[in-house]
């Protein structure tokens, strides 16, 4: 929903907190009210409805307090009443918009509660918008704070009988049954009245006399209408209303909850039936990610209206949306918490004045008493404008909004770190229009996501790109809903233990809210893939997916679905090693290939990959760090293939090389068992490097996804260089095989393809790149050929511009390389891949693991030697004189 | 009235000729959405496509049905059950009328800003403004004149020591010659009374003193902060109290320099498996009350005063508290040992902030008293889970429980504002057992460390000092490996309990301070600060990038 004219509000309450210690059933420390009411605000952000002002954001202050931005408009219905008498037809009219509101409400399950003349707004239309109205819902029925919720005077009959929300101790659920939405039609009822009065209601009767006034219609016969306008000095305006109008406060104030009409039922009243007709039905807008059809009710504007546009004078901000506008003045330096300590309306006492005297250490009765001293009150509910801040800021940048988004000066700030980038508002604005506008097209505009997506993502819509970027299609609300994620399973236990250990630090993720979210998506996904079993560590892949989609559990879980095949295929079976063996040997190979000194320095305290990467791997790197920097490295890993993790762990080791070197078994043990602190932007750009420097088929695994149908591919951009498997390209005789693990662990280092050989090494000339690595046309061949067959085989035809170094005559005694041309011709291409290549056996390898002994780095073998080769014509008899 | 009701849902569909009935028992209010359980019902009833719309169709309308039911049952009930008994109107009315009073502000009595408040809020104003070095002058001059108050006194009653003593002595050499043993007695008695009447003839001035100095004190910050809100020119009252700094007298050489060196070491650390939050931990090796005392010196008559002084009074209304753990024995006074020490220290200069140490004594009696009566009722209905944490130390019987006893493991929390670096004081109830060496991690000691920790992290107190080896003196049984296993499991249990206090506050850094006694050996501070870093994870030390083999 756009902006328009609309102004932000700020609420503040204080949660209630717990006494000290208390656990709960499970003996888990009770969650606190706060992080509960963080939890249920957020499905209030869902609700769109015109006579709503809408949700939009929850903060969390210290010591239980809590920020809630939303929607505000200055006038609301106790001003307007006072500017101005309303005739009989306004209040009809405002009856009625109020009841469409509720309506909506009802319908998503929320109950007002606070209904009062203060948070009856209006748009500057003249039309109501109702705020306030998520609080009963978001505090869980009233029971995570400590002040009623509404007002006295307004309280149902019913409400006031059952008597303030009360909390079992150990479960913290009510013991009231909660308040049904029919208590708002009792309130808005009242509010009619005093209305039509122009006069509060009990304006003159103490706080006791007015509850006293409203459980007293209980005792009496006489209907609570006649009641007050006997006993109001304005009460006889009410008598000259419609007999229409006042049958509708009849039904409104009736005392018994059943006979009480529904909000929907009231608007059947004969006095709406004008006004039915004039509203117009509402358009809902069209969202991402559902097979709702978007073109639906689309009228096109009239090319006159368009016209219109290119007026200077047009408000550009009030066409975004209300997310993307908060979004950007947080970004231009708006702080909520500053904001209102300036306005003076958060206001604590200094600390040390609360600090109490005695403790006893089996206590909790000195906290509790001084929680009533801290306690802020209700009134603080306060709005304050933040949007005059917020206009300045923007304003400056709506009016440099050009037609390309992808202006010239922003290519400057694309080079920046990207910890800048994200905090640039202009930069952000820039790329949220443009992120729109795209995944608006999607699928259609899928390849320019992916381009776009190499740059970088923008926080805000990075649950929807990352959802492009894994290919989510179809109707995937249905197919979630199709799913059971209730029956009780074998799982439920695990994944019961497992939640609440999983990036609790988070507050959304710690909310009770998320935790049954939590549940149902990992159900879900276990019940749906009969094949594979719940493996701890799929809780940590599902919280980037369900904290960035906390309102959109099904698109959160066909993230997961999809995220899963494409970089976990089979890891998730329920006999996995043969899997992960082959992972792990692989990643082995990799740091062989790139670091030999480490490598060889961890082989030989032996602390193997087996001992801190299986965690790394199997929640793809989602339980090593946290969920901020978790995002920025999985920008770029679905972007990658499924061998791109591989270069990260590389790039993790390459980044704690130094420790690592200097450190004995234990120590590193104990580095891993608590993983220090990484940057993740070096270890990003660092795995692209690793990655670009690998040959594909080194990363080879037998046990990786194979190529599926390659019906997108049209679709999919080819640029990205290093986004396809290797499995996914037609494989020849020259292609990679499977290996035996036996055999993968024996060797040192990674294979190589024949046709990785061909193409790196130029071999058969320049040809169409299929291979990952980038190249320059006029760089020298990325590689160097080094034939270790003996000499006579060597001379009867090999590969060009190889070098000969006997296996069996290379090495001295004491284990180097004797000195020869080959031997220097090698130390001159360090940098470069050097293929070992030999006959079958395991003689190639055995030389290659000599090699990284050695400390060379780059060092693989050709898989299948020599004879590969034969059926290519490219062998030729070396120079006589080498 | 009920929370939730289950209700029998039918649904019926034909397929060809066939008539199909389905019963399902549902839950009002249903937790999930209509649509997730038609999902449900068309798994495990293996239900045709085709009657889904219809299904969840009605289902839906079943569900919001029901839900309308279940609400106005649930309000009935609620409103019959007052209607046949009127009585219960009142109760009502005031349980209500109580909530709002209480928790809404419109509806509460009245809440006026306390004086306390106005003045931690002016005193906040002018500390953050140029009066600052003011303000510190002022405070210093009223220190020095107790400090010459307290010298007399003790001056005085050193004179009066000595006198009574020479009488005494010259009394006892001639026992059975001038004087009788009774006349002894007498002479005794007599000096007491005299040490008495003018100890207590001191500590009336000297309260007199404070009191009034206290009174100007504020009324000088009452009226700075209207002076300097009309004006906006330094006031004249700054020249002033300048010139009278001028008569102070001037430190001597050996003061001037900062107390005797103490070993010290400090270490920025990571907490957490994810998300780290950085912490800073010191290792120090000083006494206890070097942190407080406070003694504040003049060079060529300018002051000069102690920037942790400065730190102290600016931040003592801020959210940045330090806070220092004492450990004492179970008597609520201070007239032995450290405590007298302590008490000494913060008698040299008046509290303008706080009441004065008998004062903050006397609340903490009462309270203890309505602590102890609470004690006594929890025991009695106290069920073994409910309580998670239970003193296994102080095993006395009930009997014995006087109505002021104070266990072991309770504190009390004094609060001072003329210390040097302590805002906030816990008195720790400590008993001998916490010189064994075989302590511990449930002892009711390192429970209440744990308390006061999360205290810490309730009230902004941002700097802790901890006792790590919950000692003030090193004693003969403290050999080396008595140290390093209490500083291990002091170590591990504070990271823990400030792992435990950070899981749902904000991501806010904190700085504990680890306190071994004066006279430890520098061999022995070197191995606890060598075992820290092996408990609790460094940072990041910047390393110097070497170059990568692939580079080379």
């Amino acid at each position: 929903m756009s902006l328009g004219k609309a102004d932000f509000g700020v609420t503040t309450f204080f949660a209630s907190s717990h006494p000290n210690d208390k656990c709960g059933v499970n003996g888990l420390p009770l969650t606190p009210n706060s992080i509960k009411v963080l939890g249920r605000f957020h499905f209030l952000t869902t609700l769109r409805n015109p006579s709503l002002c809408n949700y939009l954001e929850i903060l969390k202050g210290k010591h239980e307090c809590l920020v809630i931005i939303s929607e505000y408009f200055q006038q609301n219905l106790k001003k307007l009443c006072i500017e101005k008498k309303l005739s009989e037809t306004d209040i009809l009219k405002l009856a009625f918009e109020i009841l469409e509101g509720l309506v909506y409400l009802n319908c998503h399950g929320i109950v007002h509660r606070n209904l009062s003349q203060e948070n009856i707004l209006f748009d500057p239309e003249g039309h109501v918008k109702l705020s306030e109205y998520g609080m009963y819902h978001m505090t869980d029925w009233g029971t995570s704070v400590s002040f009623p919720i509404g007002l006295p005077q307004y309280m149902a009959p019913e409400t006031l009988c059952g008597g303030p929300v009360q909390v079992e101790e150990y479960t913290d659920k009510p013991i009231q049954p909660p308040c049904g939405p029919k208590v708002d039609i009792w309130t808005l009822g009242l509010v009619l009245v005093e209305v039509i009065m122009g006069e509060e209601l009990w304006n003159s009767l103490t706080l006791q006399q007015t509850i006293y006034k409203t459980l007293e219609f209980i005792k009496r016969d006489l209907h609570p209408l006649d009641v007050i306008m006997q006993e109001h000095k304005n009460g006889g305006k009410l008598r000259v209303m419609t007999k229409g109008t006042l049958d509708l406060l009849r039904q409104m104030l009736n005392l018994s909850p059943s006979q009480r009409p529904s909000a929907a039922e009231l608007l059947k009243h004969q006095v709406f039936k004008d006004m039915v007709e004039e509203e117009s039905p509402y358009e809902n807008g069209y969202r991402l990610f559902t097979s709702e059809m978007r073109s639906k009710n689309l009228e096109l504007p009239r090319i006159e209206d368009i016209g219109n546009d290119q007026d200077e004078d047009i408000d550009h901000l009030s066409l975004r949306s209300m997310e993307e506008v908060h979004y950007l003045w947080k970004l231009a330096g708006g702080d909520v918490e500053n904001v209102l300590t300036k306005a003076g309306l958060l206001k604590t006492k200094s600390p040390i004045h609360l600090i109490p005297r005695y403790k006893s250490l089996k206590m909790q009765y000195t906290i509790l008493m001084l929680y009533n001293n801290q306690r802020k009150i209700l009134d603080s509910t306060s709005f304050y404008l933040l949007y005059p801040i917020v206009s300045k800021i923007i304003h400056v940048i709506t009016h440099r909004v050009t037609p390309s988004p992808s202006s010239v000066d922003l290519s400057e700030t694309a080079n920046l770190p990207l910890v800048i980038r994200e905090k640039d508002v202009d930069y952000q604005f820039h790329r949220i229009i443009l992120y729109d506008r795209l995944l608006k097209a999607y699928p259609y505009k899928r390849a320019h996501i992916w381009k776009e997506a190499r740059v970088d993502i923008p926080p805000l819509y990075r649950a929807y790109v990352w959802a492009a970027l894994l290919e989510v299609e179809g109707d995937i609300q249905a197919l979630y809903d199709s799913i059971d994620k209730e029956t009780p399973t074998f799982t439920d236990r695990q994944i019961e233990v497992d939640i609440p250990r999983c990036h609790q630090y988070h507050e959304l993720l710690s909310s009770p809210t998320a935790h049954a979210k939590f549940k149902r998506v990992l159900k879900a996904w276990v019940v749906s893939h009969r094949q594979y079993v719940y493996w701890q560590g799929l809780d940590s892949l599902c919280a980037p997916f369900l904290s960035l989609n906390f309102n959109n559990e099904a698109l959160a879980y066909s993230c997961l679905a999809a995220f899963i095949p494409k970089y976990l295929h089979k890891f998730f079976l329920k006999d996995n090693s043969a899997v992960i063996q082959e992972y792990l040997a692989v990643f082995t190979h990799l740091i062989a290939f790139h670091d030999p000194e480490l490598s060889n320095h961890l082989d030989g305290i032996g602390f193997i990959p087996d001992l801190y990467a299986i965690p790394w791997f199997l929640t793809m790197y989602a339980h090593v760090f946290p969920l901020h920097k978790i995002v920025h490295l999985w920008d770029t890993l679905l972007l990658g293939n499924s061998s791109f993790p591989l270069c990260i762990g590389v790039a993790i080791l390459q980044q704690l090389r130094d420790r690592l070197l200097s450190f004995g078994f234990n120590e590193c043990i104990l580095l891993f068992s608590d993983m220090p602190e990484i940057d993740i932007q070096k270890c990003v750009q660092e795995s692209i490097r690793i990655f670009c420097q690998t040959p594909k088929s080194a990363t080879f695994r037998q046990h990786a996804r194979p190529s599926q149908r390659e019906k997108k591919s049209e679709n999919r951009p080819n640029l990205s260089y290093y986004s396809r498997d290797y499995n996914y390209q037609q494989a020849c005789e020259l292609s990679m095989e499977a290996v035996s693990i036996e055999e993968l662990k024996s060797e040192k280092c990674p294979r190589i393809s024949a046709e990785d050989l061909i193409e790196l090494g130029e071999l058969a000339g320049p040809v169409n790149s299929r291979s990952p690595t980038k190249k320059k046309p006029t760089s020298k061949p990325k590689l160097l050929v080094i034939d270790v067959r003996m000499p006579e085989d060597y001379k009867r035809g090999t590969t060009p511009d190889s070098v000969n170094i006997p296996f069996q005559t290379g090495f001295s005694p004491e284990g180097d390389l004797i000195p020869c041309p080959a031997v220097q011709a090698l130390d001159s291409h360090k940098s470069q891949i050097k293929v070992v290549v030999g006959n079958r056996g395991r003689n190639a390898a055995n030389f290659a693991g000599e090699l990284v002994r050695l400390k060379y780095s780059r060092v693989c073998v050709l898989h299948k030697g020599i004879d590969v080769l034969r059926s290519t014509a490219i062998l030729t008899i070396p120079p006589a004189d080498i | 009235m009920s929370l939730a009701v289950e209700k029998e849902f039918v649904f019926t569909f034909s397929s060809k000729d066939q008539k199909s009935t389905l019963k399902v028992p549902v839950t009002i209010p249903l937790q999930q959405s209509a649509s997730d359980l038609v999902g449900r019902l068309v798994a495990a009833h293996n239900l045709p496509c085709y009657v889904e719309d219809d299904l969840k169709k009605s289902l839906e309308k079943f569900v919001d049905d029901e839900t309308w039911k279940f609400h106005d049952e649930n309000a009935e009930a609620a409103i019959a059950k007052v209607r046949k008994d009127p009585s219960l109107v009142d109760g009502l009315v005031d349980k209500w009328s109580g909530v709002f009073k209480k928790e809404v502000k419109k509806f509460a009595d009245n809440e006026a800003v306390s004086e306390e408040e106005k003045f931690a809020d002016v005193y906040h104003t002018l500390i953050h403004s140029p009066a600052l070095e003011t303000l510190l002058n002022l405070e210093h001059e009223y220190a020095c004149t107790i400090e010459d108050l307290i010298d007399q006194r003790d001056r005085d009653l050193q004179h009066l020591e000595n006198s009574q003593r020479k009488e005494m002595e010259t009394a006892v050499q001639n026992v059975g010659v001038m004087y009788t043993d009774d006349q002894i007695n007498q002479l005794a008695q007599r000096h007491f009374e005299n040490t008495q009447l003018i100890d207590s003839k001191w500590s009336g001035e000297l309260s007199n003193v404070k009191e009034s100095q206290k009174k100007e004190y504020r009324e000088w910050v009452m009226t700075v902060h209207q002076a300097m809100q009309t004006t906006d020119r330094v006031p004249a009252y700054l020249q002033r109290v300048r010139a009278l700094s001028l008569t102070m007298p001037e430190a001597k050489e050996g003061e001037r320099s900062s107390q005797s060196t103490t070993m010290e070491e400090s270490f920025t650390i990571h907490l957490g498996a994810q998300m780290k939050t950085t912490h800073n931990l010191r290792l120090l090796c000083t006494d206890v009350l070097d942190l407080c005392r406070h003694k504040p010196h003049t060079v060529g008559g300018v002051l000069v005063p102690q920037p942790q002084r400065l730190q102290t009074a600016m931040s003592l209304y801020s959210s940045n508290l330090s806070g220092l753990i004492l450990l004492v024995d179970n008597r609520l006074n201070y007239y032995t040992g450290l405590k007298r020490d302590f008490a000494k220290v913060c008698e040299m200069s008046t509290d303008f902030h706080f009441p004065a140490m008998d004062q903050q004594f006397a609340h903490i009696e009462k309270e203890v008293v309505i602590a102890n009566e609470f004690r006594v009722h929890s025991r009695s209905t106290e069920d073994g889970d409910s309580t998670s944490i239970k003193s296994g130390g102080s095993g006395s019987s009930d009997g014995q429980d006087k109505a002021n006893r104070i266990q072991t493991g309770d504190f009390y929390m004094t609060k001072h504002s003329n210390l040097a670096e302590v805002h906030v004081l816990f008195h720790l109830v400590c008993d001998d057992s916490i010189r064994f060496s075989d302590m511990t991690s449930r002892h009711p000691v390192i429970l209440s460390i744990r308390n006061i920790i999360k205290l810490c992290f309730r009230y902004d107190i941002t700097t802790i000092t901890i006792p790590l080896l919950l000692a003030h003196d090193m004693s003969e049984e403290m050999t080396i490996p008595w140290c390093m296993k209490r500083a291990e499991l002091i170590f591990k249990c504070v990271k823990g309990f400030v792992m435990e206090m950070s899981t749902y506050s904000a991501q806010e850094s904190r700085t504990i301070q680890f306190l071994v006694p004066r006279g430890m050996s520098e061999e022995m501070f070197a191995s606890i600060s060598a075992m820290l870093p092996s408990i609790f994870r460094l940072s990041n030390s910047i390393v110097v990038k070497s170059s990568s083999p692939n580079s080379a």
